[in-house]
């Protein structure tokens, strides 16, 4: 009985914890059937349910406002992030991926001295870098394109350094072993380190694919033209000349959101499944 | 292992390092170059050389200062931050489920029929909002006993969602010194004890924990007590508590041989002798990691909530470096002397991470 007590005092702590973390999601879903005047308010409620919002969003009804249809396409918002986020997570996991295999299983000169150069750039400031960075793309020719808003985050120190944290915990002897059994450094890399690095994989997807689906402030710089506008790009079709639509922004996060959120809950589960399938014993 | 051919090591690296010199190596030259000249983003505005200038200007500037005890004060929250989400962890990585399953459903039924009948019955006694939280505490409940982990991982997870937008004009409206939900709590609380309690002013109020210390004139202190600093430290603590780092901790935790574990259980080891001798030890690449990035993110942090909830005020005291030098840069249009600001800002980020390095290295975690 002691041991069930346990447990459910564990529930217990982590019920009160979760539903701290719920709270402005709720909000949110409120707000969203909120008309615009009692947007301000804290009632998670609004007086009466109003689902215009959606419809609005979604092109079906005129807005109230302007008495016309809202000029957007959500579906296309939503299309270009998944586009994006989806590319640039294929791309991090495999350059970050074979990088951290040659800064942790491969021996060479000079290997920290370049890593720690890797990390420094991690520590100058993102808004600074905007600038310049702006410039190169101009060079390139890339400015208002799928590829500028790709490239450049396809590539990172994060994920570089995430993963051969991850690499660097797995015993010598995997490597020894494939050595011995002739196994180019490829196949090892293949077949024994990454299906051993799983865990680090699918957290560095998750938070490559949600973190660019979300990001705004390059978006921002790269997008000048309507088809290529993102979700929060497009979210900023809502503060219009009549003041910020709240209640819109709201209406269209969430349905944003409610994918994302089902997205995270299958990707999670791969988090903990176990990956001592194999392996060296003892 | 000795003899890799130096063409393989190229081939594994080819790929990012190609990205990493267009998109990163030559930007970061260019701010480098950039801090020396008048660099501004007035058209009319010939670029110069200066030299030093931009640098001996912010040795001379005072608003350097506070902003930058502004920023080291903010992070004074990242051990709770990484501490938190390490309890977590652990929490959501053992075992969440009752040995009997007929406890399991008793737990599961129980927490959806007794929600579900106060929240029907508060919602017929007119509390509606209360309703609303009690049923969402309900359906959490029944899922976490139901799902086990997974329910309160994604429940945890949530304010990465709501980010933005929804999350800080929420937050605004609690921290509202009159009419919030915080400070009305807490003036409840105390007419609940018969003692009248004026909650803190929150993102109004210039004290700060620390400001019973002798700052200079300029820090614009309040003396002591919970102001602005206060408040976007609690919600920094509530948002990455449950987020990326608590999922980078699950992945370390899934890392661990499980084999490591049970020969300790049958060693008869307790929880606490496992957690210290297995856990903590096998761990160390992702909280060194963790910590490495928390650093990194938390001296150039600050910049959205600044942004959209305080503006840097009340008198400066939220601005943090990586909001200065925004303002400087985009505002101001000066960016040589935000490029000279930020290279400031990473010699520190450096300095401190190679601390870091050199003690992680230390404790094995290299």
């Amino acid at each position: 009985m002691n041991r069930e007590l346990k447990i459910f005092l564990k529930h217990f702590c982590l019920l009160f914890l979760g539903l701290s973390m719920i709270f402005p999601f709720l909000w949110m879903a409120g707000a969203s059937f909120k008309p615009n005047a009692e947007i301000e308010h804290l009632s998670l409620l609004p007086s009466e349910a109003h689902p215009d919002n959606y419809a609005i969003v979604l092109r079906q009804i005129p807005d109230p406002h302007t008495g016309q249809k809202l000029n957007l396409d959500f579906p296309k918002w939503y299309f270009n992030s998944f586009f994006v986020a989806a590319w640039v997570t294929s791309l991090q996991v495999l350059t970050s991926a074979m990088a951290a295999f040659a800064f942790s299983r491969l021996e060479w000169r000079g290997r920290d001295t370049v890593f720690l150069l890797y990390l420094g750039t991690m520590m100058v400031p993102s808004v600074v870098l905007m600038l310049p960075n702006y410039q190169v793309m101009v060079k390139l020719g890339l400015v208002n394109t799928y590829r500028g808003l790709i490239l450049p985050m396809a590539f990172s120190a994060f994920g570089t350094f995430l993963l051969r944290q991850f690499m660097i915990t797995l015993p010598r002897s995997y490597d020894e072993a494939a050595e011995i059994d002739g196994a180019t450094p490829l196949q090892l890399f293949l077949d024994v380190i990454l299906p051993l690095t799983r865990p680090g994989i699918v957290a560095l997807a998750i938070l490559t694919f949600l973190g660019n689906f979300q990001s705004f402030t390059w978006p921002l710089v790269m997008v000048k033209d309507d088809y290529l506008r993102t979700i929060p790009i497009g979210l900023l079709s809502f503060q219009t000349d009549y003041g910020q639509q709240t209640e819109l922004i709201m209406a269209a996060t969430v349905m944003n959101i409610v994918p994302l959120i089902a997205l995270f809950i299958v990707m999670q589960r791969q988090l903990v499944s176990g990956i001592q399938l194999g392996g060296v014993k003892g | 292992m000795k003899r890799r051919q130096p063409l393989v090591v190229g081939l594994f690296l080819a790929p990012n390092l190609a990205g990493f010199l267009v998109f990163t190596l030559v930007p970061v030259a260019l701010t480098f170059a950039g801090s020396f000249t008048n660099w501004s983003l007035r058209p009319a505005l010939p670029l110069e050389f200066v030299g030093l200038q931009n640098y001996s200007r912010l040795i001379h500037d005072r608003s350097f200062y506070l902003y930058l005890y502004n920023t080291a004060y903010l992070m004074l929250a990242l051990p709770l931050a990484i501490g938190g989400a390490l309890f977590l962890a652990v929490l959501l990585h053992g075992n969440l489920n009752f040995r009997h399953a007929r406890n399991r459903a008793r737990a599961t039924w129980a927490s959806a029929l007794v929600s579900a009948l106060s929240a029907a019955a508060l919602w017929f006694a007119g509390s509606e909002n209360l309703a609303c939280v009690v049923a969402a505490l309900g359906a959490l409940g029944t899922l976490g006993f139901a799902l086990g982990s997974t329910a309160y991982r994604t429940t945890f997870y949530l304010p990465n969602f709501t980010a933005g937008a929804a999350t800080i004009l929420l937050w605004t409206q609690l921290y509202n010194p009159n009419v919030g939900l915080i400070n009305q709590g807490i003036a409840r609380v105390g007419g609940f004890f018969g003692v009248a309690v004026t909650g803190p002013g929150w993102l109004t109020s210039t004290r700060s924990l620390l400001g019973f210390l002798p700052w200079p004139e300029w820090f614009n202190n309040g003396g002591f007590g919970v102001g602005a600093r206060e408040a976007i430290m609690l919600m920094g603590i509530w948002a990455a508590i449950g987020g990326n780092n608590l999922i980078l901790f699950l992945a370390g935790l899934s890392n661990i041989p499980p084999e490591l574990n049970e020969a300790a259980e049958i060693d008869g080891a307790g929880g606490w002798q496992r957690f210290r001798h297995i856990t903590w030890p096998q761990l160390a690449p992702t909280t060194f990691f963790i910590v490495i990035i928390s650093l990194i993110a938390g001296l150039q942090g600050g910049f959205e909530q600044a942004r959209m909830m305080t503006n840097g005020g009340p008198a400066g005291t939220t601005t943090t470096l990586s909001y200065y030098i925004y303002l400087q840069g985009f505002e101001r249009l000066d960016l040589g002397y935000g490029s000279a600001v930020a290279w400031m800002l990473f010699l520190l980020v450096f300095g401190l991470t190679a601390l870091q390095w050199r003690r992680g290295a230390r404790d094995g975690a290299d």
